[in-house]
């Protein structure tokens, strides 16, 4: 774990709804953009004419959401060959996907589906982060899901399963701080313990976003607006990790862009303070 | 545990979300007292939304068309026999146009599988490779008149072409712009559609019996001479090269070529 953490600032989730207006408006106050590796393994056309452009003006950081590290099905070099080609075109300051599995016997699910917290499913997983980022030729981020069930088995809480495989593979972590806080509420533990169990230096991003309230259970949703408890645990995380990069994620009921502007000053108004810079 | 162990849990919990198989409640904590089939619900109710909301963005005539009732109902049955095998979601829909016309149990199953073929035909144009390279007029004036009778032509890779016996492309147009849809009308012979990208912007229009069949000789390395003498089917000889000429210039008029070959 020799590289310097990078820090980018305060980003937005790239999508498509707001092509036109982060070309168009000039400097938007939005420090770089992640996308989602998928939308953009497409042959050309307009995704990519507009990847290019905005990658011109902007950092970028790879998200992905098919890489499926924990499935027990083989490793899809015919995906790993798309996310490389697509790593070689924009130069991301680094991608990641999700601690997680998509399914099985070459099917794919399209949901981020957990896996039980053994040894066994360590060595799994952290095998195959080591073997993509070999094929990538790089260091990965791994992100935390949210959760709605436990399995039996389960032999150690969430924190130290990603920590474990984070350091066996040597990669890093994208903390999404809303998902531990669905996760924690879902699962009935405290969000702080779960924070206090993370390597500060393996996190080199967070995840902000919002979510539905079931009653007794919050489902991840990602078209809400980010809410006071979990703006609260991103202020603990900033205390506890210091500068880490940061990005609102919005994916359903996606608001003009100005409305996320003013949740990413939030974002910066409740981290910077923590910096001590 | 083993990774046959960790393979099985997963073969539990997939054929639990394909099929409701309620096997994979034994591994989940809280089976006693219905707190696990309440939380795996949420799985399996997100994996039905995600991939029907997936094929309602593809096909948002279809969907317009034959109500979001109907429409989920249809999504659920594509699902269970064709679920998703590839790692975008983008790809998910490829196969709706077939499953339509021959699985569909339904009404207007030539119209709905027809409207399908139409809006997954603009989902491919959409995002097909660019083009690197484009003829322009000037480029044709160029060409020795010699040299005519041997050209071929290799169109740009965001075209396609489709053959609809019904009225879907101006019922679609209209369920977009949201103004009246004509009636459904259906003729005997099918009308050969062209659609393609050019500017980012996909565009499409009706092509006429001897330009359907010319553009589908040149895709297939046609040189123009052969394409003059075809179109003598339809078109009186001594006007064939003007016509034939006329094509290739609304061909490279339209941006539809990437080059030609002398």
């Amino acid at each position: 774990m020799a590289a310097q953490k990078p820090f980018l600032g305060f980003g937005l989730g790239l999508r498509s709804e707001h092509y036109q207006d982060v070309l168009e408006h000039g400097p938007t106050g939005v420090d770089w953009f992640e996308i989602i590796s998928e939308n953009y393994m497409v042959d050309g056309g307009r995704p990519l004419y507009f990847l290019d452009a905005i990658r011109r003006d902007y950092p970028m950081v790879m998200h992905g959401v098919s890489l499926s590290l924990g499935s027990t099905d083989a490793l899809d070099y015919d995906y790993l060959d798309r996310l490389k080609t697509l790593v070689e075109r924009i130069e991301p300051h680094w991608f990641s996907d999700h601690l997680c599995w998509t399914g099985v016997d070459h099917k794919n699910m399209h949901d981020l589906l957990p896996l039980p917290y053994t040894e066994e499913a360590i060595d799994h997983v952290a095998e195959r982060v080591m073997r993509v980022q070999d094929f990538i030729g790089r260091q990965m981020l791994i992100e935390n899901l949210s959760s709605y069930i436990t399995y039996c088995e389960d032999a150690m809480p969430e924190w130290e399963f990603l920590s474990a495989i984070a350091h066996k593979a040597d990669c890093y972590l994208l903390l999404d701080v809303n998902n531990i806080y669905v996760s924690s509420y879902n699962h009935d533990y405290d969000p702080l313990e779960y924070l206090d169990g993370i390597d500060p230096a393996r996190v080199w991003q967070h995840h902000l976003a919002g979510h539905s309230n079931e009653g007794n259970l919050i489902i991840d949703t990602h078209d809400h607006d980010v809410i006071d408890p979990v703006w609260a645990l991103y202020e603990q995380t900033a205390q506890r990790l210091g500068p880490v990069s940061t990005m609102i994620e919005r994916d359903g009921n996606i608001p003009p862009l100005d409305s996320l502007l003013a949740e990413l000053d939030r974002a910066r108004a409740i981290a910077e303070p923590h910096y001590g810079t | 545990m083993s990774m046959s162990h960790l393979r099985d849990l997963q073969a539990r919990f997939q054929a639990y979300l394909e099929t409701g198989d309620e096997a994979i409640e034994q591994d989940i904590v809280g089976s006693s007292d219905a707190r696990a089939a309440h939380r795996l619900a949420v799985y399996y109710n997100a994996y039905r939304i995600r991939l029907i909301d997936c094929l309602a963005t593809d096909f948002p005539a279809l969907a317009k068309t034959i109500g979001r009732e109907d429409f989920e109902n249809l999504a659920l049955d594509y699902l269970a026999r064709h679920p998703s095998s590839h790692p975008s979601v983008r790809w998910f829909g490829r196969r709706l146009p077939e499953f339509l016309r021959d699985d569909y149990r339904g009404e207007a199953r030539e119209f709905l599988a027809e409207m399908a073929t139409w809006e997954w035909a603009q989902t491919m144009v959409f995002d097909a490779a660019d083009s690197d390279a484009t003829v322009a007029l000037e480029d044709m004036a160029e060409i020795a008149p010699a040299q005519w009778p041997l050209l071929t032509f290799e169109f740009k890779p965001a075209l396609r072409w489709v053959d609809l016996h019904w009225n879907v492309p101006q019922i679609e147009q209209a369920l977009e712009n949201e103004t009246t849809a004509p009636a459904r009308e259906r003729s005997e012979i099918a009308q050969r559609w062209l659609l393609w990208r050019r500017d980012l912007k996909t565009h499409w229009r009706s092509l006429a019996v001897h330009e359907a069949w010319a553009i589908e000789q040149a895709a297939a390395s046609c040189n123009f001479g052969e394409l003059c003498e075809g179109i003598l089917e339809w078109i009186d000889a001594a006007q064939a090269p003007l016509v034939g000429a006329g094509l290739l210039r609304q061909w490279v008029s339209d941006g539809l070529l990437r080059s030609i070959h002398a």
